[in-house]
C-alpha cells in the first residue's frame, strides 16, 4: 500500500523538487569531493570506498514531517551502495561491518529533519546516486517497460487462452468429430455422459 | 581415494560421452546391443561418479590443502559437518553433485523402465548421458574440484560462516534433486518427440518425475528460507534475489504441468502446451544456473564469476534450439485428441491455472533479467528488488489462490448452473465470512483482508470435498470419519494428495499476508536499560539487556546480548543475538562477523533480534521485529511435503485402478 502511494507522490513531487534538488545535490556532490580529501569528516565519518557512499546534503527547510516509522519505512525503498542487495534500513540493522548504509541512514536522518518528504527525499537521493539507488525500477522512460510488460505478456495470455479455447470448442459443432454418439438414442447418450462424467471425477 | 576420485572423474567423462554416441545411435539404427550397452554405460557413469564425490569428501575430511578446493572452502579448524558439507559450498563441488545426482537419476530412470517404455527409452538414455557428458565435461574442462595447487597452504580459507548452518547442510542437495529431476521428463519428453510416440504413454513416466523434482524444489526452496530467515538476519525469508528467483522458476512450471497434464490425461487435450512445459522446465534449471554460476547478476548466491555460466548459456542455446526444431517438425503428432464443451468446465479453469503460474514464471524472469536489459539499453544500472516484485506477483499470487478454490468445484467437460451453484455456496460462504469476520474484528489492510478472505474461500472448497468423499465412504462401507477419511486419502492419492497440499498453500499464503502486520523497531539498550513496543496483537512487551559478552567458542570468538522478556508484564524467556566472527586454526579472524539471529518462536508471531552493533563496552544496538505467522510458513511447507509424498507414493495408480476410485466418489458426485 505504501509503495503506491510513495510512488504517485513521488511522480508529482519530483517533478516540482526534481530542478531544485539536482542542483544542489551536484552542489553537495562536488562539497563531497571536497570532503574526500579530509581524513575521516562528512557525513559518514568513516573510512569507507569512496565510490560507494556520496553525501546527500540539502539546506535544512523547515521542521520534520516524518515519524521515525515513515523514515524506516522510506529507507526500505532505498538500495544500500555498500554490494549487497539491501535496502539501507536492512542492511544497516543486519550488517556489523556495513559502512555505507550508517552512512546513508544518517543522511535520510538529516533530511528528515530538515524537513522533506519522502518522494523529495528519494529524489535527492536518486540525482546524486542515479537510479541504482532505488529497490524498483523508476516508472519512466524505458524502465516503464519492467512494470508494463508482465500484465502486456499476461493480457496477451488471456488472449490466447480464449483463442485456443475457441479453437478447442469448434470441433464440437462438428457432428462427424463423434459419429458413435450420433448414433446414440438420447437416453443412451445420456447415460454415456453420466458414466464419462462419473470416470472423471 | 582421493586419487581414484581424480581419476573416476575422467572415467565417468569417458562412460558419459560413450553412453551418448551410442545410445543415439542405437536407437537410430535400432540396435539392441548398442542400446544395452548406453544403459550399461549410465550405471557405470554413475558408479564412477560416486567414486568421483568419496574422493572429494575425502579430501575435505583429511583438509588436504593442496587442492585448490580444500584450500578455498575449508580450514582445519572447520567441524567436521561443515568439511561434508563444503562439498556443495563452491563452483566446481557443487557442479559434482549436479553431476553425480543426475548419473544417480540416469541409472534409476534406466533400471525402473527395464522393461517398460521401451521404444522411448533409447533415447531417453541417449539424452540423458548427453546431459550428464556436458556436466562431466564442465567438470573436467571447465571448473575441476581436484585442480592442485603449486604449494600446500599450511591452512585454508575456511567456510563462509553463513553456510555453517545447518540448513546448508540439506537445502543444496534438496534444492539440486529438484532441479536436476526436471532433466529426466525433459529427456522423455525429447524422446517422445524424436520417436513421434506422443500419445499419454510418455506421461504416466514423465508425471513420477515431475512429481519427485516438484517435492524435492518444494522441500529446497521452503529449508532455503528458513535458512536465510534464522541465518542471514535480514528479518524475512524470500527477497526476490536472482537465485531464489532462478529456484522459484522450475517450481512454478512443475505446478503448471501437474495440473495441465490431467488434462492430457483425461481429455486428450493441451498436448504441445505439456511438451513446451515439461522442456521448459528443465530450460528454467538450466538458466537458474547460469544466472548463479556467470555472476552476470549480483545475487548473495553467485558463485566466482567465471567462464563456466558461458558453458551453460551455450547448453542453454543448444537445448532450446534442439527442442524448438522438433516440436516445430511434430506440431500435427500434437494436435488435440478432444474437444473442449464447456467453457465452464475443469479443463477451462486449469488452462487460466496454467496462465497464472507461467505468467508469474515470466514476471519473476524479467523482473531478475530487466537490469540486464535496460543497462544494455540505457546505460542506466538499476536494481529490480523486493517492491518490484511483490508489486507485479502479489495480485498474480492472489489470483491464483483463488483459483485453487475455484478449479476443484468446477466439474470436468461440463458444469450445469445447478452444479455450480451447490458446489460455490459454501466455500464462498466460507470466505466471505473470514473477511467480515476479520474485519469485524479490526483488520483494515486490503491486500491481507483479501489474501484471508481467499484462504477461508479455499478452505471451504478442500473442506467440503473432504467431507463429500467422506461421507460417500460411510455411506457406501459404514466407515467411521476417520477410517472413512484415512481410507478416502490412500485410495485417491493423488487426488485427496493434491487437496493436502492445496492446504500446504493455504496456509503459506496466510503466513505470507501476516508480513503486512509486521513491526519492527530499532533499539539501542545498554546493560540494565529495558525497551518496551507493542506488538501486532496489542500485546505489550518489555525487553531488558542484560548487557554484551563476549567470550571464544570452538572455531569462532563470540559477541552476545541476551535479553530478558516480559509480554503483558510476564516473563516469557530470554532471547540471546550474537555476532560470531570466525577464526582460522592460527587465531586470524576469516570472513566478514556473521548474525546469529535470537528468535523467540511462536505460533502467532515471532520475536526476532538482530545485533547489528556494539557501542563502546556496553551498549548493543539491535533491531526487534514482531514477525506474524512465520511458524504457519515451515508448517505449510511441510503440509505441502507430505501432500506431495502422498501423491507420488508408489502403487497409487494401481490401488486406485484396484481400489475403484470412480466408483467410491460416485455418491458424491450424484449428490453434488
Amino acid at each position: 500500500m505504501m509503495d503506491a502511494s510513495m510512488n504517485r507522490r513521488r511522480f508529482f513531487a519530483a517533478s516540482a523538487a526534481g530542478v531544485a534538488t539536482l542542483a544542489i545535490a551536484r552542489a553537495a556532490r562536488a562539497q563531497e569531493g571536497a570532503q574526500e580529501g579530509q581524513a575521516n569528516t562528512g557525513a559518514a565519518n568513516t573510512v569507507m570506498e569512496s565510490d560507494r557512499f556520496k553525501s546527500v546534503q540539502l539546506p535544512s527547510k523547515g521542521p520534520p514531517v516524518m515519524n521515525q516509522a515513515k523514515r524506516d519505512e522510506l529507507e526500505h525503498h532505498i538500495h544500500c551502495q555498500c554490494g549487497c542487495n539491501l535496502d539501507v534500513y536492512t542492511c544497516r540493522t543486519t550488517d556489523f561491518s556495513c559502512q555505507v548504509s550508517p552512512a546513508m541512514h544518517r543522511d535520510v536522518m538529516a533530511l528528515v529533519a530538515g524537513g522533506y518528504s519522502g518522494p523529495e527525499i528519494i529524489a535527492a537521493f536518486t540525482a546524486v546516486y542515479g537510479d541504482r539507488v532505488l529497490m524498483a525500477p523508476p516508472s519512466t522512460g524505458f524502465d516503464l517497460a519492467a512494470w508494463i510488460t508482465p500484465f502486456v505478456a499476461l493480457s496477451a495470455g488471456i488472449g490466447l487462452v480464449f483463442v485456443v479455447l475457441r479453437r478447442l470448442r469448434a470441433p464440437v459443432l462438428a457432428p462427424a468429430i463423434s459419429p458413435a454418439s450420433a448414433d446414440a438414442t438420447p437416453s443412451e447418450q445420456a447415460r454415456l455422459d453420466a458414466l464419462v462424467r462419473n470416470d472423471d471425477r | 581415494m582421493i586419487l581414484i576420485g581424480e581419476l573416476s572423474l575422467w572415467v565417468a567423462l569417458l562412460m558419459a560421452t560413450w553412453g551418448a554416441t551410442v545410445g543415439f545411435a542405437g536407437a537410430y539404427y535400432k540396435r539392441r546391443e548398442l542400446i544395452a550397452s548406453a544403459e550399461r554405460a549410465s550405471y557405470a557413469t554413475f558408479a564412477f561418479l560416486i567414486l568421483a564425490a568419496l574422493g572429494l569428501w575425502t579430501a575435505l575430511l583429511n583438509s588436504d590443502f593442496s587442492f585448490r578446493y580444500v584450500a578455498s572452502y575449508t580450514s582445519a579448524n572447520l567441524p567436521s559437518i561443515y568439511k561434508v558439507t563444503a562439498f556443495w559450498a563452491g563452483q566446481s563441488g557443487s557442479l559434482l553433485l549436479w553431476a553425480f545426482i543426475l548419473s544417480g537419476y540416469s541409472a534409476i530412470a534406466v533400471w525402473t523402465n527395464r522393461s517398460r517404455n521401451r521404444e522411448l527409452m533409447p533415447y531417453v538414455t541417449a539424452t540423458l548421458s548427453a546431459i550428464t557428458l556436458f556436466f562431466v565435461m564442465t567438470l573436467c574442462f571447465g571448473s575441476n574440484p581436484y585442480e592442485r595447487l603449486d604449494w600446500i597452504p599450511p591452512d585454508g580459507t575456511g567456510l563462509n560462516p553463513q553456510l555453517q548452518n545447518p540448513g546448508m547442510a540439506i537445502h543444496p542437495p534438496n534444492l539440486y534433486l529438484g532441479y536436476i529431476g526436471t532433466a529426466v521428463p525433459f529427456a522423455f519428453a525429447i524422446a517422445a518427440l524424436i520417436t513421434r510416440r506422443l500419445d499419454a504413454g510418455w506421461l504416466a513416466a514423465v508425471r513420477r518425475w515431475t512429481l519427485v523434482s516438484w517435492f524435492f524444489n518444494t522441500t529446497g526452496i521452503i529449508l532455503g528460507m528458513w535458512w536465510a530467515y534464522v541465518e542471514l538476519g535480514w528479518g524475512g525469508y524470500w527477497a526476490w534475489d536472482p537465485v531464489e528467483n532462478a529456484s522459484f522458476l522450475p517450481w512454478l512450471i512443475n505446478t503448471a504441468f501437474l495440473h495441465s497434464i490431467m488434462v492430457q490425461e483425461k481429455r486428450g487435450m493441451l498436448r504441445k502446451w505439456n511438451v513446451t512445459l515439461v522442456v521448459s522446465a528443465f530450460l528454467m534449471a538450466i538458466l537458474g544456473t547460469f544466472i548463479t554460476r556467470s555472476g552476470i547478476i549480483s545475487s548473495v548466491h553467485s558463485f566466482a564469476q567465471s567462464s563456466v555460466g558461458y558453458w551453460f548459456l551455450g547448453f542453454l542455446v543448444l537445448a532450446i534450439a534442439l527442442t524448438v526444431y522438433l516440436v516445430a517438425t511434430r506440431l500435427n503428432d500434437l494436435e488435440a485428441k478432444a474437444e473442449l464443451e464447456s467453457l465452464v468446465s475443469r479443463e477451462a479453469s486449469f488452462l487460466f491455472n496454467n496462465l497464472l503460474l507461467v505468467g508469474i514464471a515470466f514476471a519473476v524472469l524479467w523482473g531478475t533479467l530487466f537490469p540486464i536489459l535496460s543497462e544494455a539499453v540505457t546505460n542506466n544500472k538499476i536494481t529490480v528488488g523486493p517492491p518490484f516484485f511483490n508489486k507485479v506477483n502479489i495480485p498474480l499470487g492472489l489470483a491464483l489462490l483463488a483459483l485453487t478454490g475455484i478449479g476443484p468445484l468446477i466439474a470436468w467437460r461440463r458444469a450445469s448452473a445447478e452444479n455450480l451453484k451447490r458446489q460455490f455456496t459454501g466455500p464462498l460462504l466460507a470466505g466471505i465470512t473470514t473477511g467480515a469476520a476479520l474485519f469485524a474484528v479490526g483488520m483494515r489492510d486490503f491486500g491481507a483482508l483479501v489474501a484471508y478472505t481467499l484462504c477461508g474461500f479455499v478452505s471451504g472448497t478442500i473442506i467440503q470435498e473432504f467431507w463429500k468423499g467422506v461421507g460417500a465412504r460411510r455411506r457406501m462401507y459404514g466407515e467411521n470419519p476417520v477410517m472413512a477419511l484415512v481410507r478416502l486419502v490412500a485410495r485417491n492419492r493423488r487426488r485427496y494428495g493434491g487437496y493436502i497440499v492445496h492446504v500446504g498453500i493455504v496456509i503459506l499464503f496466510a503466513a505470507f499476508a501476516g508480513l503486512a502486520f509486521k513491526e519492527e523497531f530499532d533499539v539501542t539498550l545498554k546493560g540494565g536499560e529495558t525497551y518496551e513496543a507493542t506488538d501486532p496483537y496489542g500485546n505489550q512487551w518489555r525487553f531488558v539487556s542484560q548487557g554484551v559478552s563476549r567470550y571464544d567458542e570452538l572455531n569462532r570468538q563470540t559477541t552476545a546480548v541476551l535479553l530478558d522478556s516480559y509480554r503483558n508484564g510476564k516473563k516469557v524467556g530470554v532471547i540471546k543475538t550474537e555476532k560470531r566472527q570466525y577464526m582460522d586454526s592460527r587465531g586470524a579472524p576469516t570472513f566478514q562477523p556473521a548474525t546469529e539471529v535470537g528468535i523467540m518462536e511462536g505460533i502467532r508471531e515471532d520475536v526476532y533480534v538482530v545485533l547489528a552493533g556494539v557501542i563502546g563496552e556496553d551498549t548493543a544496538e539491535m533491531r526487534i521485529t514482531f514477525n506474524p505467522l512465520v511458524w504457519w510458513v515451515w508448517y505449510g511447507g511441510m503440509i505441502m511435503a507430505v501432500g506431495g509424498l502422498i501423491v507420488m507414493w508408489p502403487q497409487a495408480e494401481k490401488r486406485r485402478a484396484q481400489a475403484g476410485y470412480s466408483t467410491v466418489l460416485q455418491p458424491a458426485e450424484q449428490q453434488s
